[in-house]
């Protein structure tokens, strides 16, 4: 009826842009601008070719390790981060300081953050960016986790204490189980974060070992006649696991849900 | 919880933080390395074997076929060398080359660098002085046989020189012929006339195609060329024969005004249209009229990337005002320089000579898409050229061969021109005059030399 | 005793903030206090020369606005969206479901694709909407052509690509909702908004408005489409402020000291208005108490 009309707009509008990149991988160059959403003839080339155009099969590689690096690293330090700023008095204050400094465009920490890896050996580096997405994204995975925190009653946490459970194991034992849709949510948004983060890659990650999917799109975009085709596949073979994961995980974390928190 | 203790409190941390800082800066800046600035001696090599030896480039991303498929095979095996290409978009590739070596990282041996960067690139201490190097061995370098056209602007800097020319870009103006012959116009030679022919298309076209293609997104490389191929047809200058800003000249204020009275007839809309739009528009049709780079001869004869093979022609930019000898601009073009961080100094130093030697610029400039235009003389005139860009031949070679337009490369010249091209669009999208914009670029150009 | 929380649980995050606040910013205060190039930052005491410079840029103070009006819009916007989704999906049953599995696709979709897809799907001529604009009478529909037109469009895509999170935040807070109590609410014959505001808003008012919160920063941070799409224009309409500041400091002029300047005023901005949210995220929950 009138939710599953909408629900079914909604679709529309969520998967038009990705269905035209596809429309748009399967054309040759000289289809591109045809005014249609629908190619005029269709080959595969591209998603063949493409790999002789940029390294994909690197940079795909170089992408997913080092999201999955960042989400992991993320997570493991905003979480019990998140416990001290929705319990604590005052915790709300650490978790102001921490939105702060992801309200800054990183631009200008480019130039600190090269000298800082450049000192640990990490440049052009693929754990660079592991610790350079990782630690720019404990902001987002501690502000949702600390609204996940806020909804476990804090009844639950006063029962562990009264039990002789001093704060830290409270927060291992009782909490941290408890917490665990919020940690799927929190790895899961801070791997896309870092998948697609463009600008530390581009310039922390310059050369040909460690550049990442994001910039390898943004290699057709300098091309003096850009291969929109080969551009559309190269983006669509990046997305395309991303997404069987989101799928995945997606189920994962509505179980949790549907079993979660105490009444 | 008072939130707002928080404020005063951040405000003066922050302020102990700037105090902190600012006694700090001295010694932050001592971690900071800039490359090292010493010259090439004129007894480093011109050639030589380097067996194990792998140089690594950093390369502007047109001109990856021309090195990593050209190039290297080749290279291997006159000495035994590799070669590892890392490609950057042109719009980060002087920065990148920049921050590689201000940073100390150093992973590059050899940048494939845009003159107008030399300056930047220059003052940050990236680029090798080759004075010495190339003033004694001038001849077998073959430094005669670079075009005069180029030479000095693609190397010289404050009487050093710092590389030698790899590409040499050029505008030429591309027309459609078949949209040219179906509305009955005749292919112009003046900027009136450019401006004529695309309106007459435009109207009588009725949406189905249009009679110019005006590329005007708000970056030097776009709508600065845009811009500077109009000035140079009146035979204008951006800077004066005394190295002052020209910008509110007659020929600089025609430039405009060209720029503003052709964007109605024009692809929409001219501001939003970069190269990627415009030549794919061009290459389906759409577009009778298109100033760009000389390689989009190849692109328009190949059937596999455009639908005008065997349509299309080519001329000289159009001239203006007093000027009737047709003109171009060196709008983009490359040098190959040694980075200051390099060791493998010796073998970037024959390679660079290797590189840029005739018979290698024969090979690039002659494989179609390698985008790599002529840098002398002998290979501008060659057979082999002339066959892979076919209708184009004649308008780059009377461009390369005259008196191109230099864009200014001096530290700074980049933004520059941003401040510029910024003014530029305020006039194009009507929020001032195009006075009032030439009048801003020319105070900001004032007070930046001061 | 939950009050006694020791902070060295936050030990590691407190370390990320050493690293990314404490070093940049100071380094970032040192870059705005002297004339620092890309190639030679700190090189001499300036002062307050950079912001003055700063401020100086036609691009610079308005994008400050642009980019707070840009920020707020989408916000809202997301997380009303989000929110209605959400409560649509719920509706359907307790599991987020293909249908909610779908909608996530733009959230993970790298937003250089998602500009150049956009770009090509709105480009005047030949573009993939061209056909459907020309066929409905909107011949010469060109919203990327506009000052006005590239920033909604900007916006739109902003929220096409981050509803889906708002949408998934609020699914889950939902699911906290206790079903008797909406149950009861509604045998009392308390009409659906009563209902909602009663029963469902306390509930789910702390992620939201932390969502809002997160939405209404990653709004300020808007930068990777700007790049692919609009390079700022037409003119400087789309130019927000993460943008000019790439453009001072790593493209144009690569004036590293008036980018810091720049960053740290943005930053404040930012700041403010970020701390005034949760100010009123903290009121509302002790409200809720």
């Amino acid at each position: 009826m009138k939710a599953r009309l909408t629900i079914a707009v909604a679709l529309v509008i969520a998967l038009l842009p990705v269905a035209y990149l596809l429309s748009l991988a399967v054309r040759p160059a000289d289809d591109v601008l045809n005014s249609s959403l629908l190619p005029n003839t269709w080959t595969w080339q591209n998603f063949v070719r493409v790999f002789d155009t940029i390294d994909l099969t690197t940079m795909l590689a170089n992408s997913w390790i080092s999201a999955t690096g960042a989400a992991v690293l993320a997570v493991a330090v905003a979480t019990p981060a998140a416990y001290v700023t929705a319990r604590r008095t005052g915790g709300d204050r650490l978790l102001s300081v921490l939105l702060a400094s992801y309200c800054a465009p990183p631009i200008v920490a480019i130039i600190p953050l090269f000298f800082a890896l450049r000192y640990a050996g990490l440049t052009n580096n693929v754990g660079g960016l592991v610790l350079v997405n990782g630690i720019a994204s404990v902001p987002v995975a501690a502000w949702l986790l600390d609204g996940f925190v806020r909804r476990i009653p804090v009844e639950i946490d006063e029962a562990a204490a009264v039990d002789g459970l001093t704060p830290a194991r409270v927060f291992a034992k009782v909490v941290l189980p408890l917490l665990w849709p919020g940690v799927v949510a929190a790895l899961l948004v801070v791997f896309f974060l870092s998948y697609n983060d463009f600008l530390f890659a581009v310039y922390l990650a310059v050369t040909k070992e460690s550049q990442t999917l994001t910039v390898g799109l943004s290699l057709f975009q300098g091309d003096r006649n850009v291969q929109f085709g080969q551009q559309a596949a190269a983006g669509l073979l990046g997305i395309a696991p991303v997404y069987v994961l989101a799928l995945a995980a997606q189920r994962y974390l509505v179980g949790g849900l549907t079993t979660g928190a105490v009444k | 919880m008072n939130t707002s203790v928080f404020p005063r409190r951040r405000a003066l941390q922050l302020l102990g933080l700037a105090g902190g800082a600012a006694a700090l800066a001295p010694v932050l800046a001592a971690c900071g390395s800039s490359g090292g600035t010493d010259a090439l001696p004129s007894t480093a090599p011109l050639s030589g074997k380097f067996d194990g030896v792998t140089l690594k480039l950093l390369v502007n991303q047109p001109h990856v076929t021309s090195f990593r498929d050209v190039l290297a095979p080749k290279w291997q095996q006159a000495t035994g060398g590799r070669l590892e290409v890392t490609p950057a978009p042109y719009d980060q590739l002087t920065s990148k080359q920049i921050l590689d070596v201000q940073s100390g990282t150093g992973e590059f041996d050899i940048f494939d660098y845009f003159y107008f960067g030399l300056g930047d690139l220059v003052d940050a201490g990236a680029l090798t002085d080759l004075t010495q190097w190339i003033d004694t061995n001038a001849q077998q370098i073959g430094v005669s046989g670079y075009l005069p056209s180029i030479y000095d602007p693609y190397t010289l800097l404050d009487g050093k020189r710092y590389g030698l020319p790899y590409d040499g870009d050029v505008h030429i103006l591309f027309f459609n012929t078949e949209l040219f012959e179906r509305y009955r116009v005749e292919p112009p030679r003046t900027w009136d006339e450019y401006d004529a022919a695309a309106a007459k298309i435009t109207t009588d076209a009725k949406g189905a195609a249009y009679g110019a293609i005006v590329s005007g997104q708000q970056v030097p490389m776009i709508l600065g060329c845009s811009y500077i191929n109009r000035l140079t047809g009146y035979g204008g200058n951006l800077l004066d024969a005394q190295g002052k800003p020209a910008l509110t000249s007659d020929a600089s204020v025609a430039a405009l005004k060209h720029l503003v009275a052709v964007a109605p007839s024009a692809l929409p809309t001219p501001l939003q249209i970069g190269f990627d739009q415009a030549n794919t528009a061009f290459l389906s049709g759409q577009g009778a009229l298109l100033d760009t780079w000389t390689d989009m001869a190849l692109r328009a004869e190949d059937p596999t990337a455009s639908k005008i093979a065997g349509r299309w022609g080519a001329l000289p930019l159009p001239v203006g005002g007093t000027n009737t000898t047709p003109r171009t601009a060196l709008d983009a073009g490359f040098g190959l320089g040694i980075s200051t961080a390099t060791k493998n100094r010796d073998a970037a130093a024959a390679f660079i000579n290797w590189a840029t030697a005739a018979p290698q610029n024969q090979l690039v400039s002659s494989t179609a898409g390698a985008g790599i235009d002529p840098v002398r003389g002998e290979v501008l005139e060659s057979a082999g050229y002339a066959k892979v860009v076919t209708k184009a031949i004649d308008p780059i070679r009377q461009g390369l061969n005259g008196h191109p337009l230099v864009w200014p490369k001096q530290a700074g010249a980049p933004k520059l021109l941003q401040d510029l091209v910024d003014q530029l669009a305020l006039a194009i999208n009507g929020s001032q005059t195009v006075e009032q914009s030439l009048d801003n670029a020319q105070k900001s150009w004032e007070s930046a030399a001061t | 005793m939950t009050r006694r929380v020791p902070l060295w649980l936050a030990a590691p995050a407190i370390a990320g903030l050493l690293l990314f606040l404490v070093y940049p910013t100071v380094y970032l205060v040192a870059l705005a206090l002297t004339r620092s190039s890309l190639a030679h930052p700190l090189r001499v005491f300036t002062g307050v020369e950079n912001f003055q410079k700063a401020f100086a840029a036609p691009a610079f103070a308005p994008s400050l606005g642009k980019s707070t009006l840009f920020a707020i819009v989408v916000a809202v916007v997301t997380t009303l969206l989000g929110l209605g989704l959400a409560m649509l999906l719920r509706h359907r049953g307790a599991g987020f479901g293909v249908a909610g599995a779908l909608l996530l696709l733009p959230l993970v979709t790298a937003p250089v694709l998602v500009g150049v897809a956009w770009k090509l799907l709105l480009a005047p001529v030949g573009g993939g909407l061209a056909g459907i604009a020309a066929a409905l009478g909107l011949g010469g529909f060109n919203p990327l052509g506009s000052g006005v037109g590239a920033l909604i469009v900007l916006g739109l895509i902003h929220i096409w690509q981050w509803t889906p999170f708002a949408a998934l935040i609020a699914f889950a807070a939902l699911g906290v909702v206790r079903p008797e109590l909406v149950e009861s609410a509604r045998v009392d014959g308390a009409s659906p908004w009563r209902t909602f505001t009663v029963v469902t808003w306390p509930a789910i008012a702390p992620s939201l408005l932390a969502v809002a919160t997160l939405e209404l920063v990653i709004g300020y941070k808007v930068f990777d489409t700007i790049v692919v799409i609009t390079s700022g224009g037409p003119g400087f309409a789309t130019a927000l402020s993460p943008f000019v500041i790439y453009q001072t400091g790593l493209r144009g002029s690569f004036d590293m000291g008036t980018a810091a300047a720049q960053t740290l005023v943005f930053a404040a901005v930012v700041g403010v208005v970020a701390t005034a949210v949760t100010t009123v995220r903290a009121r509302m929950v002790r409200a809720e108490g």
